[in-house]
């Protein structure tokens, strides 16, 4: 026989797994922790050798918190702030990073996501209220290219972007078709997301409400789409942040610099400042931080959403 | 069984044809048409005057690069460091969380951060640690003492000679580096979907299993495992997936060297692409990726529907 455990026993283990929870948050939190702290030195700390980890020495105690040199010079190159009589805030920020590609990520990141959520709304009602032929199939078609990375189109996404850029099309350039591009690899898994929340919903709801004489449309507008808002919300946020995070496809199918997104400023900050390590730390946290901050609040939504895309694709 | 909508008894509808519409539009604009696309650059070749068909030459030449040995052999090793690290300790921190300790809630949020952080900043956050001379822990990666005979360097250090035949084994550090960063971003998403499922096990049958008398490892092994394989096959594969597709890390963290020792596939179809410009043999190395995905692909969907039939 198994003895019972007892009390003391059971609250040993649980701080037992308390702190092995504790050890495994630090890990993960290290990498991001050494980014802020590098991303606070000053260059001469930067490029001393061997490096320093804490930036505290003085010549005669090797850690001294009040001798600390602390400095926002990275931030201060990637912000570039100069003053500017037109900006209501009296600066503007003049580093390529946040004149030129976060808003250009900003845009891309928001159409795709509402063309995103637009899209799968659509067809992940269709799917999951009607039966019609070929559902079966299309289902599986749409499930089967959900995995399919990026990677291997990218050769022909560039062939057809630089053709279509030689078609001199009215209104055409690159920003449409990397849109295009991203609502396409992002599509698929959100279809999915966007059909269970409304397998969720009962079908009583919808019926009742056409019974009481209001039309398709009308049901699915009142009674649905209000119902559906926290999948869609998922969606939106899911697609945002994947747009956001992307770097290769951005990178390679779009022509001009000013048209860029993001993480290809990034990318140009690694090869600009290879000893600047405290410009590229800075770089780092400033474009992290929203996207972090955007998943603590709404991480509910996000954990969701995972879930019912991991188990599909 | 499904009750049909009142409102369609009787006439077809197209309503919800409408509604799928743009998305299969979009899907074949960019999914299907340049999967086939990649299909037919793979059999040609540019020259000045236009694309030009060669046949199969382009896998023969890909066949017959070194690099392209090697690069599977990267390939392989960083696979199998990166899955087997993550679903590992995936399966003991789900383990740890499954535990229920009053701040899981907390621990959970904190753990998932690095998941929210794009690939190629990870590896810039590596790259941050492991820089040669400058980074925060050269100075202790680089002491001789430590690691002899010169210190280990991400970016400058000479690949180790291999044991076996041409095979890259041990790997160089850099690629020691990309499966730890890799490891790191991947982990919160495996040990979520891991403890997701882990969740789903009957309490009742972990607590008959140890009135029978069966000790932890024993549930672990006869009861948490079979009963999870489902998606622990699911997980493992899926981050091949993105392993093997996985390319912006590279450019942070490593940019394929020192050498080519951290060129993976992925990596060097990148190279063969847009740094040689050859796009036919990369059409053909990319279609080879694409034949491995697919397996992964059906193989989700195998295992799946095989777990949705068995409920």
């Amino acid at each position: 026989m198994r003895r019972i455990p007892t009390v003391s026993r059971k609250s040993w283990e649980h701080s037992l797994v308390n702190g092995a929870l504790i050890v495994v948050c630090i890990l993960a939190m290290l990498p991001i922790a050494t980014t802020v702290l590098i991303s606070f030195k000053r260059q001469e700390d930067i490029t001393r050798k061997p490096p320093v980890i804490f930036p505290c020495d003085t010549s005669t105690q090797s850690f001294d918190a009040s001798a600390c040199r602390w400095a926002v010079e990275g931030y201060q190159r990637v912000l570039a702030p100069k003053p500017s009589e037109t900006s209501p805030l009296g600066f503007a920020l003049t580093g390529n990073m946040f004149r030129i590609y976060v808003p250009n990520t900003l845009l891309y990141a928001t159409t795709s996501s509402l063309l995103v959520v637009l899209l799968a709304g659509m067809s992940g009602y269709a799917f999951s209220r009607y039966r019609f032929r070929g559902r079966g199939a299309l289902m599986t078609g749409i499930l089967a290219i959900t995995g399919v990375p990026l990677l291997t189109n990218l050769l022909a996404l560039y062939q057809m972007g630089v053709t279509l850029r030689k078609a001199h099309l009215p209104f055409y350039d690159d920003r449409i078709f990397i849109v295009t591009v991203y609502i396409g690899f992002f599509l698929p898994l959100s279809v999915w997301i966007a059909k269970g929340f409304f397998d969720a919903i009962p079908r009583e709801l919808e019926e009742a409400a056409l019974i009481d004489g209001c039309s398709p449309i009308g049901a699915l507008m009142r009674i649905i789409m209000p119902l559906a808002m926290p999948g869609m919300a998922a969606v939106f946020l899911l697609t945002f942040v994947n747009v956001w995070n992307e770097f290769i496809a951005g990178y390679l199918l779009i022509a001009r610099n000013d048209h860029k997104p993001v993480m290809f400023g990034l990318y140009e900050f690694l090869g600009q400042n290879i000893i600047n390590l405290q410009v590229i730390a800075a770089a780092c946290i400033l474009i992290a931080l929203p996207i972090v901050i955007l998943f603590l609040f709404t991480r509910r939504t996000f954990f969701k959403a995972m879930v019912e895309g991991a188990v599909k694709g | 069984m499904q009750r049909s909508l009142p409102h369609r008894r009787g006439r077809r509808n197209f309503l919800p044809f409408w509604l799928i519409l743009p998305t299969l539009v979009v899907l074949f604009a960019i999914q299907v048409y340049p999967a086939l696309y990649t299909v037919w650059l793979s059999v040609q070749q540019r020259e000045p005057s236009g694309w030009i068909f060669v046949g199969l030459k382009n896998f023969a030449r890909l066949r017959n690069l070194s690099q392209f040995g090697e690069s599977i052999g990267h390939t392989i090793i960083f696979l199998v460091g990166f899955t087997s690290l993550t679903m590992i300790a995936g399966f003991f921190v789900a383990l740890l969380l499954n535990r229920n300790v009053r701040l899981s809630g907390f621990y959970i949020t904190l753990l998932f951060i690095p998941w929210t952080i794009a690939d190629l900043l990870a590896g810039m956050v590596f790259r941050l640690l492991v820089v040669p001379d400058y980074g925060l822990l050269s100075g202790i990666l680089q002491n001789p003492a430590i690691f002899p005979p010169n210190g280990l360097s991400v970016l400058t250090a000479v690949p180790p000679r291999p044991w076996l035949g041409s095979f890259p084994f041990p790997p160089a550090p850099a690629l020691v580096y990309l499966v730890l960063a890799a490891t790191w971003r991947a982990l919160p998403f495996v040990t979520l979907l891991l403890l997701a499922a882990m969740q789903t096990v009957p309490q009742e049958i972990i607590e008959s299993s140890r009135i029978d008398g069966a000790n932890g490892r024993q549930v672990i092994r006869h009861i948490l495992v079979p009963l999870m394989l489902p998606t622990m096959v699911v997980a493992l594969f899926s981050l091949t997936l993105s392993g093997m597709n996985g390319v912006g890390m590279i450019f942070s963290l490593t940019g394929g060297g020192p050498g080519s020792s951290t060129e993976l596939l992925s990596y060097m179809l990148y190279v063969i692409g847009w740094n040689q410009l050859n796009f036919g043999r990369a059409a053909a190395l990319a279609l080879m990726i694409a034949v491995v995905n697919w397996l992964l692909i059906s193989g989700t969907l195998r295992v799946t529907r095989l777990e949705e039939k068995s409920r």
